[in-house]
């Protein structure tokens, strides 16, 4: 009994912290149907989403049309997210993969040159603002920097670029076996030490 | 290495393809049977860190720098707008039941809620082997994230099980589904089972193989997976008899149950 009167009052300082984090968070004004709620949406996760897009999807109306189902999509789940479990951004890129991933089985995927933009220092600004707002980003990008850098590359070429495991082993000349072994490694580390790092917040915020 | 560990290896070698790349209808079902064998993995086990890895490399990627344009922005705000000109009554209903279960203290209650239903219904499934504990969840997630999911209530074919009451869901794309069902008398596994089969004939001449399962208990609603054991493209129908311990391959028993009550047009 104790110790369950104990999760229970930890999960409540953690969800009292997470509404105090996310008293603005828009997906909980959508949920409310807040007007102009939708329009923060894109302008907040817009750039995020039409980038992970375009490592999935190589043509135009393709990427356009799985883009539009995504922001959708995203709308219509508002009302399934939960705070406590999850930061917006991770709420919001999971659906977006998902949505990607799906549209991969019914078109083929081609790689695409990177436009290399000289006047990015906007777009900086709008990335370190993504890692700055999310505990959860900072503790994965810790995690990551954590693994080897052959590792790092293995699971940026599978995770971000979107690269087949048979893909990542033709461009690295790797055995195939080897490439889903890592993978699978360096993904269950991550998770580890993500959930690991999580346990250790939650503990930090019962004994504030 | 036990045989075991490599089925584990294997379910997260699936496990972190699912996540990265969409699985084939086999490795689906491979997926499937393993996830039943391994209840404490769910599907969605590598999601959550594959989405937030990805945003990480994103951030830090200096030669990303891409920007949503500004007709994509306008073409999503059409799409947004025109969904929100569909609105019926119910989605009315809906909002304000959202609103309402937003409030904090309303929340609190309906989950304590659903968790004392929970419990109550996974100390049902004890009898159960372990494996079963986890099913109420994973129907429900089923029900929650299936995009073509299908739903059809059964319905008796017998005199002797008018009080059969539940339901069936499926879904083609996750090769997958979930018998709800209460009411069905005991069997005694060393002399017969329950089996259920899927019925797809655009697909399958017979109907296809879903599994066996026991009636263990008299009281309660019992939770039952389905694993096909081929491919099913398009589901059209689902049926229920009693057959020999194990099952069968092509049925001659009479059917106990069908789902939806229209006769298909192939039968057993």
């Amino acid at each position: 009994m104790a110790q369950t009167a104990k999760s229970v009052n930890i999960h409540n300082k953690r969800v009292s912290a997470m509404q105090s984090e996310d008293n603005d968070s828009i997906l909980a004004r959508i949920a409310d149907g807040e007007n102009g709620s939708f329009e923060l949406l894109i302008e907040k996760y817009g750039n995020l989403v039409w980038s992970i897009g375009k490592k999935f999807l190589y043509r135009q109306s393709d990427l356009e049309d799985a883009v539009q189902e995504v922001f959708i999509a995203i709308w219509k789940s508002a009302d399934k997210y939960d705070a406590s479990k999850a930061k917006e951004i991770t709420f919001v890129s999971m659906i977006a993969r998902r949505r990607f991933i799906d549209h991969l089985r019914k078109i083929s995927k081609h790689k695409i040159l990177e436009s290399i933009d000289d006047d990015n220092s906007g777009h900086q600004l709008y990335k370190e603002s993504l890692l700055n707002e999310s505990t959860d980003l900072q503790l994965v990008k810790n995690a990551i920097q954590s693994l080897d850098i052959d590792d790092q590359e293995l699971l940026n070429l599978s995770v971000y670029q979107g690269y087949s495991h048979s893909e990542i082993s033709k461009l690295l000349n790797i055995p195939l076996g080897t490439v889903k072994t890592r993978i699978r490694r360096n993904l269950i580390k991550l998770k580890a030490i993500f959930e690991t790092n999580e346990t250790n917040t939650i503990l930090n915020l019962n004994n504030a | 290495m036990p045989r075991e560990d490599k089925k584990q290896e294997r379910l997260l070698d699936l496990l972190v393809l699912e996540s990265t790349q969409k699985l084939s209808l086999e490795e689906q079902r491979e997926l499937n049977t393993l996830l039943d064998l391994f209840p404490e993995y769910t599907q969605d086990h590598f999601h959550e860190m594959t989405a937030l890895a990805q945003v990480s490399f994103y951030a830090q990627d200096n030669f990303n720098n891409e920007l949503l344009p500004k007709q994509m922005r306008k073409r999503i705000l059409h799409a947004y707008k025109s969904e929100l000109g569909q609105s019926t009554l119910m989605d009315y209903i809906n909002h304000y039941m959202r609103v309402f279960f937003y409030k904090p203290q309303y929340a609190w209650t309906l989950t304590i809620l659903m968790t004392i239903g929970l419990s109550f219904a996974m100390i049902e499934f004890r009898t159960y082997d372990a494996n079963f504990r986890y099913l109420p969840l994973k129907r429900a997630f089923l029900e929650n994230t299936a995009n073509d999911m299908i739903q059809f209530p059964w319905h008796s074919r017998s005199n002797s099980l008018e009080s059969i009451s539940g339901d069936i869901i499926w879904t083609d794309e996750g090769q997958k589904g979930f018998i709800k069902i209460a009411g069905l008398p005991m069997n005694d596994p060393r002399q017969n089972q329950y089996q259920v089969w899927i019925l797809d004939p655009l697909n399958h001449k017979q109907p296809v193989d879903g599994g066996v399962f026991d009636v263990t208990q008299v009281d309660g609603t019992m939770i039952i997976p389905i694993n096909p054991k081929l491919p099913i493209s398009k589901a059209v129908g689902f049926a229920i008899t009693l057959e020999q311990p194990g099952g069968v391959v092509v049925s001659n028993q009479p059917l106990l149950l069908t789902a939806p009550k229209e006769r298909p047009k192939i039968t057993i």
